[in-house]
């Protein structure tokens, strides 16, 4: 792509999308380039710090490392965007804390000011979805589809963090139902389909993965038999973590569980961007679709190939 | 004694707990609480307590009157942070927020997993990330990282050590560094004392 | 009472004697700050010849003790310094007037709210706020000039808005004690809410039974006018002289004509929704709300009327009453008093989204649970599922929809009925069906009124419903358009679920849509929950603070129908109290012209809200008629050449008040 930009976005890259779940980074960077986004990076950038974990050890801590993390985009002079939802959650609860709470504010800066940093409040976090929602707007981005996906069924994940807290989010307080996924994910012609407790949390946040990783994988259970209830063909989710329990989480409930769920789990669970990127006609190397080695172990745990299956002869 | 004085006689009033823990309570801001109704809309939302023993409302409950025991209680480190009781309080209580600041004050006490222990002091502390990619154990994601034409370390922390050592300076003025060595000694007298008890046990 | 003194002659050019009381108010006011000192303080403020401190002002003894002074010829303007004027400034007027000084000559300090209450932690900061207030009092009394209080005729007749149980009792009573009444209701039948519901707690007496006999005693009395489909429009005058224009919408049927045959519903070929019925039965386009209604006129609904023509057609309405270009038409009445009864909107819960109302078909509310209840409902009075017409086996109700919720949206106060109102409807299902199983989920069980915990007894121990204490979190869809319910059973300290045929949300009552309309017209105030508000929430639960106005009914907050009964009754007597006495005292708080100040310009005329300025041509002034002026000063402020002084609030007073205020700044901690 040439030339002049239409958004420019800083990258907040997070933990488990880069060192684990890489495809997602590629999509996301494909995307957005695609779509006339310039993507910066944030160099030096570290854990935002997960919300549920690192705040729940020690308020501060988090409040201060993400404030550092948002000065590097505010260096930049471009508002963030991240394509996690704890990130998200860090990143978004943290500016809007800061810009409401001058205490806090002024207790920040005194620590960040021993780094010859300072948080301002200059730019705005902002989740990949909603860059795409509302920053470039569905007829923008349906602009691009080349492909539509007339049978694929979708079981949409939205998380919790990229709704709640609904008042420092963007929605207009929509937490219970909201459609803005559903929306986006709808344009490349596939059906969102309804299931019961969609909005259910995935299981791995608040330090609960990290704590007893049965618990989490009981989550994931429930939504499973939901979604496979459903007769999804894939889960669409817009966070890495959610997305780690959902395709490693598979695997943990076919473990723990396997008394209990009857057949194996085997739900392909896809990254929003990933999705996207192929009825934009990108390259499915560059979306992280393609297996081009021979490591084991690595991610995805469940593997994709139905899905690939299932949309092939669109893609011709 | 008669077994049946072991097995039904259970004298447990409840006392006026700790008011050093009752006060750190007030420091925390959990005031916020005490408009609670007790009406069950946290705990009812809540996906958690659907299939494990963590209740919102009691862990609420108990932080309101001051009992300790829920700091000790891996209770509340079953809370995913989904934000529904905190989204449908009828007395619009941060819920989630004040669990989070509970979980505070137990690290503040010494009550972490081990595994959050580890997380927090070994990875996050060292590395700056909470999920890593460098060092031996993690050759493979790098490598997965360039089987998609990306660079084997992404430009974070990871590729900046100069960066790792500001959050780490960071870490240290904000007060974490004290708050996980003190929890590290904590720790270190608990295993000691257990393991004086299983001597003298023996 | 003693008698009233010949007046003292005060002319404002005479030396100020003022004489100053400090009020202990029991430990109120003497509990925070030394009143001795306060007393010594008010001593040192030029012009004041006394000080005096004493336990209560307000009893007989503070009150001799001011009428003592006055009559001593030892002071000619009184200062109290004690509670909010709104308690007791008519009380120590009255003392003034009766030891035969000028009421206007008296002044107030209030110590106690803005003093000791706010401040019982901080008695120093207490006590430098009552000096302040006592040096400003002080200062305004030197000011104060004798004023003459105003006298207007009261119009026997009263102005009743909304025709619901309160407004029909209001005017029964009103009329029987021979004032004209003026009934509008805005919907096309008298009766209100209380004509939707079936039987009523706790006496379980059917509602219609009860209530339509006052609705047809109100149509035969003679000194009730009702004015159905009408709205009030235009409200102005005062106290004793309201002029008031009502609009009567057009019925597009002539009811000097139309014999309530009731020929053309069935000849209609339009059905819709029925409101009354709360879109679960149907009407046509033309319809009478109900056949009880009153008065039984029919109306069409020219939001629904397609312009078929058929109703007009000689062989279906053979009076030919059918007027399809009626046009509304506006009457101006005069009434001394105005009740308001315009009760109450049921609160939507489609904005809580986590209970389905709006998702799932078989959740409803309780206002239509009761239609569903109702024998002469859309169901006749056996409850079905709207998804499949089939009696629910299981029902939960929870309680406090919309009430008690701290959120945005929601309605902070408890509602009131609706503990009473579910356990009603949950019996009265039980009796239909014994071996259903129904649930009410509460976070507490209000059964407060005569007969109500005793009826909520009997709810659980002889129907054997089961209350479940917890709020509910959310419900799902199961199978056969069930709904599945998420709880804590917090007495038990459980999560549970339970499967449920129907769901009834017990939703609260509401402020109505329109109040602040209404509240406008009439210039009456409404409190945070949105509903009007009364005078005093103890001892003028009836007025509103504009003379002559009062409230009834849940108009005033949510209360059940003995409450609204009750309190109809007082606004009625109330009201007839005031008219009964032929004329009241205004306060002579009106503007006056300064007539050779005054240029003519006219600014103060537009911008008067109550039209109170004429204009003398022959003079070129502006002239202020005081029996409309409300004294806003909205005047006073407006006009360029200083002309307009407002009684009892001149510029000149305010002045002296802020002089004082400022010039000795004592309270060093910035009021805290
Ligand atoms: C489901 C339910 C069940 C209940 N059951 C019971 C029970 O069993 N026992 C009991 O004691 N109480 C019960 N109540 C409470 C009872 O309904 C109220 O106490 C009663 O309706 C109050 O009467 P009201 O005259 O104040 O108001 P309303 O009944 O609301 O009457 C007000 C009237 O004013 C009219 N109006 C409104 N605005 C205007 C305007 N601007 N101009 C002209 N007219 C206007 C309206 O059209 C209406 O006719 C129940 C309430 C509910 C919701
Ligand atoms: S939802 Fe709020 S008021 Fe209800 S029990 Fe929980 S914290 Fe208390
Ligand atoms: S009456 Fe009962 S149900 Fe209604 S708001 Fe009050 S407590 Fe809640």
């Amino acid at each position: 792509m040439s030339g002049e930009k239409k958004w420019r976005y800083a990258f907040f890259l997070g933990c488990v999308a880069p060192n684990r779940y890489p495809m997602i980074e590629s999509s996301i960077r494909a995307v957005f380039d695609h779509l006339g986004a310039e993507i910066l990076e944030m160099e030096g950038a570290s854990c935002c710090p997960a919300p549920g974990v690192f705040r729940a050890f020690h308020i501060p801590t988090w409040l201060v490392i993400a404030a550092r993390n948002l000065t590097i985009a505010e260096d930049l002079g471009v508002d963030v965007i991240t394509g996690c939802n704890g990130c998200y959650g860090t990143l978004r609860d943290a500016w809007y804390e800061l810009l409401h709470e001058p205490e806090l504010k002024k207790m920040v800066n005194e620590h960040l000011a021993k780094v010859g940093r300072k948080f301002k409040g200059s730019i705005e976090p902002k989740h990949i979805v909603q860059a795409l929602y509302q920053d470039m707007g569905l007829d923008y981005v349906k602009g691009f589809v080349k492909h539509k996906f007339k049978d694929l069924k979708v079981a949409v994940h939205y998380g919790c963090h990229i709704l709640k807290p609904s008042d420092k989010r963007p929605w207009g307080g929509d937490y219970e139902n909201p459609r803005f996924l559903d929306e986006i994910v709808e344009i490349t012609g596939a059906k969102s389909i309804d299931y019961k407790d969609k909005f259910m949390c995935c299981g791995a946040g608040g330090a609960v993965r990290t704590a007893v990783k049965e618990v989490a994988a009981d989550f994931s259970r429930e939504k499973l038999v939901n979604i496979r209830d459903s007769g999804a063909d894939i889960i669409i989710d817009c966070c890495p973590f959610c997305h780690l329990q959902l395709d490693l989480g598979q695997m943990e409930a076919n473990n723990y569980y396997k008394d209990i769920i009857g057949e194996q789990f085997k739900v392909p669970v896809i990254y929003l961007t990933q999705l996207l990127g192929l009825s934009f006609g990108i390259d499915p190397n560059e979306l992280g679709l393609i297996k081009n080695h021979e490591l084991s172990g690595v991610s995805p745990f469940i593997p994709i190939d139905p899905f690939i299956e299932k949309i092939k002869e669109e893609l011709l | 004694m008669s077994d049946n004085v072991e097995k039904y006689i259970k004298r447990k009033v409840y006392k006026k707990e700790n008011s050093r823990i009752a006060q750190k309570f007030v420091d925390a801001g959990l005031e916020k609480i005490r408009s609670c109704i007790n009406c069950g809309t946290c705990t009812g939302s809540c996906p958690s307590g659907r299939r494990t023993a963590y209740r919102t409302r009691s862990a609420i409950r108990k932080a309101l009157t001051g009992d300790e025991s829920v700091l000790q209680d891996i209770d509340i480190w079953l809370c995913t942070t989904c934000y529904y009781c905190y989204e449908r309080c009828p007395r619009n209580i941060p819920v989630t927020d004040m669990i989070i600041k509970l979980r505070n004050i137990a690290v503040e006490e010494g009550f972490i997993l081990d595994n959050h222990f580890t997380l927090a002091n070994d990875i996050f502390y060292e590395t700056g990330h909470g999920v890593p990619a460098n060092g031996e154990g993690n050759k493979k994601w790098r490598d997965l990282r360039e089987s998609y034409g990306l660079p084997p370390l992404p430009p974070t922390v990871h590729t900046h050590p100069e960066a790792l050592k500001e959050c780490q300076e960071l870490m240290k003025s904000v007060g974490f560094r004290d708050l996980m060595d003190n929890v590290a000694e904590k720790k270190k007298q608990e295993r000691a004392e257990q393991e004086k008890e299983e001597v003298k046990e023996k | 009472m003693t008698e009233i003194q010949k007046e003292i002659k005060v002319r404002a050019k005479d030396r100020p004697q003022i004489g100053v009381y400090v009020c202990h108010c029991g430990i109120n006011i003497a509990g925070v700050v030394d009143v001795v000192k306060l007393k010594d303080y008010a001593l040192s403020l030029p012009d004041v010849v006394l000080a005096r401190e004493y336990k209560f002002m307000c009893s007989d003894n503070g009150q001799k003790m001011i009428k003592d002074d006055i009559e001593a010829g030892l002071i000619n303007r009184v200062v109290v310094a004690a509670c909010s004027p709104r308690m007791h400034e008519p009380t120590f007027r009255l003392t003034c007037k009766e030891a035969g000084l000028n009421q206007f000559l008296f002044e107030q300090a209030n110590i106690r709210e803005h003093a000791t209450w706010v401040n019982m932690q901080d008695p120093e900061g207490a006590y430098d706020i009552a000096k302040d207030h006592i040096r400003m009092a002080v200062a305004k009394s030197r000011k104060l000039i004798p004023l003459q209080v105003q006298k207007v005729k009261v119009e026997p007749s009263c102005l009743i808005i909304g025709a619901g149980i309160a407004g029909m009792n209001s005017a029964l009573d009103l009329a029987d004690e021979g004032y004209k009444v003026y009934l509008v209701e805005r919907s096309p039948t008298i009766g209100g809410h209380m004509a939707q519901l079936d039987k009523t707690f706790p006496t379980m007496d059917c509602s219609a039974c009860i209530l339509t006999p006052r609705m047809v005693d109100v149509a035969r009395k003679k000194n009730i006018e009702i004015m159905s489909y009408s709205e009030v429009v235009d409200v102005s005058g005062y106290v004793g002289n309201f002029e008031v224009t009502i609009m009567k919408k057009p019925h597009y049927v002539d009811q000097e004509k139309c014999t309530a045959c009731g020929a053309c519903v069935e000849s209609c070929p339009v059905t819709c929704g029925n409101e009354f019925d709360l879109g679960m039965g149907t009407r046509k386009a033309i319809y009478i709300p109900f056949p009880q209604a009153v008065p039984g006129q029919y109306t069409i609904d020219m939001d629904k009327c397609i312009k078929c023509g058929i109703c007009a057609r000689i062989d279906v309405c053979e009076p030919e009453a059918i007027k399809y270009d009626d046009k509304p038409e506006y009457v101006k009445v005069n009434v001394g008093t105005i009740i308001v009864a315009t009760g109450w909107d049921l609160y939507d819960p489609t904005e809580l989204v986590q209970y389905g109302y709006g998702r799932f078909p078989n959740v409803i509310t309780g206002l239509q649970m009761e239609r569903l209840l109702s024998s002469f409902g859309p169901v006749l009075g056996k409850p079905v599922r709207p998804s499949d017409g089939k009696a629910p086996h299981t029902i939960a109700f929870l309680q406090c929809v919309g009430s008690r919720n701290f959120r945005e949206g929601g309605n902070t106060y408890c509602s009131r009925v609706c503990c009473m109102y579910a356990t009603k409807q949950a019996r009265q299902y039980k009796e239909k069906h014994p071996e259903a199983e129904v649930y009410i989920f509460y976070m507490d069980i209000r059964a407060f009124g005569k007969g109500y915990e005793e009826f909520y007894e009997s709810a659980a121990e002889n129907y054997g419903i089961k209350y479940i204490r917890g709020r509910i979190a959310e419900v799902y869809g199961g199978e056969n358009d069930s709904i599945i319910i998420r709880a804590e059973d917090t007495l038990l300290q459980t999560p549970i679920e339970i499967e449920v045929d129907m769901f009834v949300l017990s939703c609260g009552l509401e402020a109505r849509a329109d109040s602040d309309k209404v509240s406008s017209l009439l210039s009456i105030q409404r409190s945070a929950d949105g509903f009007f508000m009364e005078a005093h929430p103890k001892l003028k639960p009836v007025d509103t603070l504009t003379d002559g106005i009062f409230v009834a009914g849940v108009a005033q907050g949510p209360k059940d129908i003995p409450d609204t009964v009750a309190q109809a009754k007082g606004a009625a007597s109330s009201a007839a109290a005031l008219m009964a006495q032929g004329e009241v005292e205004i306060e002579p708080y009106y503007s006056v012209v300064i007539e050779h100040l005054c240029s003519g310009c006219r600014s103060c005329q537009s911008l008067c809200p109550f039209g109170a300025i004429d204009f003398d041509e022959f003079k070129k002034i502006a002239v202020v008629n005081p029996a409309l002026c409300k004294g806003c000063g909205t005047c006073v402020s407006a006009c360029p050449s200083g002309a307009m002084v407002q009684n009892h609030f001149a510029n000149f007073q305010l002045d002296s008040i802020i002089n004082v205020a400022l010039k000795q700044p004592t309270v060093e901690n910035g009021g805290k």
